[in-house]
């Protein structure tokens, strides 16, 4: 008999998908939508589509292996009572040898952000003090320019945009990477919403919407700061903005002093003309709501451009109120409880290590890193500083990767443990941008002999304490789904307005937040206040105020400045043409990118389209393949994320040199990655 | 009038974002090499008028009104349903290729994994039930419908898919609406 479940799409993605999966006989046999969740409304991306042949496919690794010698590809299988014995005996050996639990390292991002996926985190916290990694790759600069603006980092209910009048979308690309917003999107502009798109280059958002405003790359902040300074020229300042702010007046008189509109518009290469339009279509119609992606925040100027925005929502009285809003993402319907509750997770005395320069700061940690366990990541791919990763790999004496299948990452692990999917394991997953929680159910027996993350600890733990009792303090045994109930405390109980976690199986509900982030206008800030002028930013050696910052000048022999925006198909390096893949041989298809560049720029290095090229920087040389496009800046180069999945190829990140963003370490315990400043010179192929 | 189903584009809400594609591809099971419905971008970049036009063509079989594939194919594997769908049987079809090689848009291809020819059915099996296509079910949008084609004017993008003299010919059941272009400000 067929039967149904419900799933969340637990990947790092705006949408967070709420799936209703039909199994027959226990064999999974479509995937569809939920129609009742209200921002998933019974459509999926093309992204998931493949989902039961990723579940099914013959490249996914279903049983543990272990590999004899690293980068051979010489995998051997290996029973899980093995896996975990080697695993175990590692962790003694260590704390035999160095008196502490330190040189065991955990390195995880976002590949499954469902809470118990966390549970690796509390098995190492249940052994004492270890190495982590910690921050996040992606949005940090973001998430602390907020918390300096406003206290957090909230967003509204991205429904509510439909109720804008004005939409800028700003260095963000939904049409492909959040496709739930466009229909209400749409609506909007049914309704006489003006859309406007702010980005490097013409995208596919930019293609559906009524204006495009294309900005120098990492100029954003500057662009803001003209608008701003000419919403004050012209008195469209907020009359009450006095109540619920904190010093407009020096931010006012930097603008008035600091910002010269010539110098605006030649630098951010929009016209003056077109930047007095802007702020006079900002400042008269209302709501008018601001969406700032994660594009523009990727640069060494990166937490200053996004305080340079938020401060257009707060000078025109748009932020807190209805279709309006400076929206970014939230992590406000993430207050779980119980061991696996995120703000739980830590050892008091873990060594914290930034994400993003975890290599570097783990060849130099003292006690050494001995042992390394990677999951939900694919840091020997998608990381910068790969030379980095060489050497310390050489420094490791157990490479453990959790994984669906063979990465890049992969490659390097002497004990590779295969891992479930969302179709195969209980969770619960919060969305970042809309306001939806839901449980994820089992709809079919794990695939081959995956198990989950939890499944994993609770192994471990077993045998380690076995092999010597009192090791591990995390539990032994238990079960996924009361996992999920200790997850919905009291205070998510109350915000998801039910008596009992159990009522969260009949389907996704909404936090029961007003629609309008911030719309009492009280602040966390340490004023109360929207701080135009931040004395935690002081504090921590930044601008009090949202000031113009360049980003990075490119060095003189690596002029372009290069690009790598996520394309439809693709999220990062995660598998989803296993499909395709499985039925070519597992050849991958066509591997090498599509550099796309302005005319202009391809005459200079004498390319035609479709000729042979590589990027090259101190980093390495990546074989691309020229196309041309007329809409993008003569000093770019744009590289859509395709192709990303063959563990074999080569990959975009080598020309990566592991730049880091002004903010984030104060917000997420680490600086973000800068990815928009990387420089590539063009050498044609001979 | 005999009814005639037709493939409704509004490009102003493709987002080009290939969910049609994969659900097509997926759910009705077709090797990598083989895709029914495609998807092109098309640009009208005229930087000089301010005005630019980008827009996505998810493109299929057009179960044209005079089918050139029925027309050509000497082994009677197509047939045109009373609903105007153009129905290709494999079991009939010799693998001469003539349709392949006719149809204006490309809508026959070969199947390399049954050695036969092979199109978009319009998922007239899923029609019968009462459900929509694949494509017209994936789509996030609402861009691509499905349409009673008879009262669609003929539009001017149908040119940007073959050339103009055999639409004439074809008379094609697709429908695309007129692209909005995007100001540069």
């Amino acid at each position: 008999m067929a039967e149904t479940h419900y799933h969340i799409c637990p990947r790092n993605c705006y949408d967070t998908c709420s799936i209703i999966s039909t199994t027959y006989k226990g064999r999974l046999i479509a995937i569809e939508g939920n129609p009742a969740q209200a921002y998933t409304k019974g459509k999926l991306c093309a992204k998931v589509m493949d989902e039961i042949h990723k579940v099914y496919s013959p490249q996914r690794v279903k049983y543990p292996l272990r590999q004899r010698k690293r980068f051979s590809g010489q995998w051997e299988r290996i029973s899980w009572e093995e896996a975990l014995t080697i695993i175990s005996e590692q962790i003694l050996a260590i704390k035999d040898s160095y008196g502490t639990t330190l040189p065991i390292a955990h390195n995880k991002y976002s590949g499954n952000f469902g809470i118990l996926h966390n549970a690796l985190e509390a098995f190492m916290t249940g052994l004492g003090p270890t190495t982590r990694a910690v921050g996040s790759p992606c949005w940090s600069a973001g998430v602390e320019a907020q918390a300096y603006d406003m206290g957090a980092f909230f967003c509204s209910d991205p429904l509510d945009m439909e109720g804008s009048k004005l939409i800028w979308i700003w260095g963000a690309n939904p049409a492909w990477n959040a496709v739930h917003q466009m229909p209400i999107i749409f609506r909007a502009m049914e309704r006489g919403a003006k859309v406007v798109c702010f980005d490097t280059h013409f995208s596919a958002t930019a293609a559906r919407v009524h204006e495009f405003v294309q900005v120098k790359p990492g100029t954003d902040g500057l662009l803001a700061l003209g608008i701003a300074k000419v919403l004050v020229e012209q008195g469209l300042v907020a009359p009450d903005i006095e109540e619920y702010s904190l010093g407009h007046e020096q931010f006012i008189t930097y603008l008035k002093e600091n910002i010269d509109l010539q110098e605006c518009a030649e630098v951010t290469g929009v016209a003056l003309d077109a930047i007095k339009k802007l702020a006079m279509d900002y400042g008269t119609i209302k709501p008018a709501c601001i969406w700032v992606g994660f594009g523009l925040q990727r640069y060494s100027n990166g937490g200053q451009n996004l305080r340079a925005i938020d401060a257009l929502g707060a000078l025109t009285g748009n932020i807190g109120i209805p279709g309006g809003g400076v929206q970014y993402g939230h992590f406000e319907s993430w207050r779980y409880a119980g061991p696996l509750a995120h703000d739980r997770l830590g050892h008091p005395q873990d060594r914290q290590l930034d994400i993003n320069q975890f290599a570097p700061l783990a060849r130099k940690a003292e006690p050494p890193i001995k042992m390394l366990w990677l999951a939900s990541r694919n840091p020997l791919q998608q990381d910068g500083n790969q030379e980095e990763w060489r050497e310390l790999l050489k420094t490791l004496s157990l490479i453990v990767v959790s994984d669906l299948f063979h990465t890049s990452t992969s490659a390097c692990a002497d004990i590779f443990l295969p891992v479930t999917t969302h179709y195969e394991h209980w969770d619960l997953n919060s969305s970042y941008w809309h306001y939806y929680v839901g449980i994820n159910e089992p709809a079919i027996e794990p695939v081959g002999e995956a198990r989950s993350d939890l499944q994993i600890a609770w192994d471990l733990s077993k045998r380690l304490n076995e092999l010597r009792p009192g090791t591990s303090a995390f539990p032994t045994e238990g079960s996924e789904q009361e996992a999920v109930w200790q997850a919905l405390g009291p205070e998510m109980l109350e915000l998801l307005g039910i008596d009992s976690p159990k009522e969260l199986l009949k389907g996704p509900r909404r936090v029961n937040f007003p629609a309008t982030a911030w719309q009492d206008r009280k602040f966390r800030t340490p004023s109360g206040k929207y701080e135009f002028y931040s004395a935690r930013a002081a504090e921590q050696g930044l601008p009090a105020l949202p000031i113009y910052k360049p980003p990075l000048k490119p060095p003189a022999d690596t002029p372009l400045r290069r690009l790598t925006p996520h394309h439809y198909a693709r999220l990062n390096s995660q598998a989803y043409a296993v499909a395709a893949e499985d039925n070519e041989g597992g050849n991958y298809g066509s591997l090498i990118y599509k550099a796309r560049i302005n005319p202009a720029t391809a005459q200079a290095y004498g390319l035609k389209s479709g000729d042979k090229a590589f990027l090259w920087n101190r980093g390495g040389s990546l074989p691309v393949i020229i196309e041309l496009e007329q809409s993008i800046g003569q000093d770019v180069v744009i590289i859509y994320q395709e192709n990303l999945t063959n563990p074999k190829g080569l990959y975009l990140n080598q020309l990566n040199l592991g730049v880091l963003t002004d903010m984030g370490k104060f917000a997420t315990g680490a600086y973000g990655l800068a990815l928009n400043e990387t420089f590539v010179g063009i050498r044609k192929e001979v | 009038m005999a009814k005639q189903l037709g493939f409704y584009l509004d490009v102003n809400s493709c987002l080009g974002c290939g969910a049609c594609i994969k659900a097509c591809a997926n759910n009705n099971r077709l090797p990598s090499s083989l895709k029914w419905r495609q998807l092109r971008q098309v640009d009208e970049l005229n930087y000089d008028s301010g005005q630019v036009a980008r827009f996505y063509l998810s493109t299929a079989c057009n179960h044209c009104a005079n089918p050139e594939c029925m027309r050509v194919c000497p082994s009677g594997a197509y047939a045109k349903r009373r609903d105007g769908i153009v129905l290709h049987f494999p079991d009939k079809c010799t693998a001469c290729r003539s349709c392949i090689a006719s149809c204006p848009f490309s809508a026959p291809q070969y199947n390399p994994s049954t050695g036969k020819a092979s199109k978009c059915q319009l998922c007239y099996e899923r029609l019968d039930k009462g459900n929509l296509p694949y494509c017209v079910q994936g789509c996030l949008t609402g861009a691509l419908q499905l349409r009673e084609m008879s009262h669609n004017p003929a539009d001017n993008l149908l040119r940007l898919t073959a050339p103009l003299p055999t639409l004439r010919l074809t008379k094609p059941s697709t429908f695309y609406k007129t692209p909005r272009k995007t100001t540069f400000l």
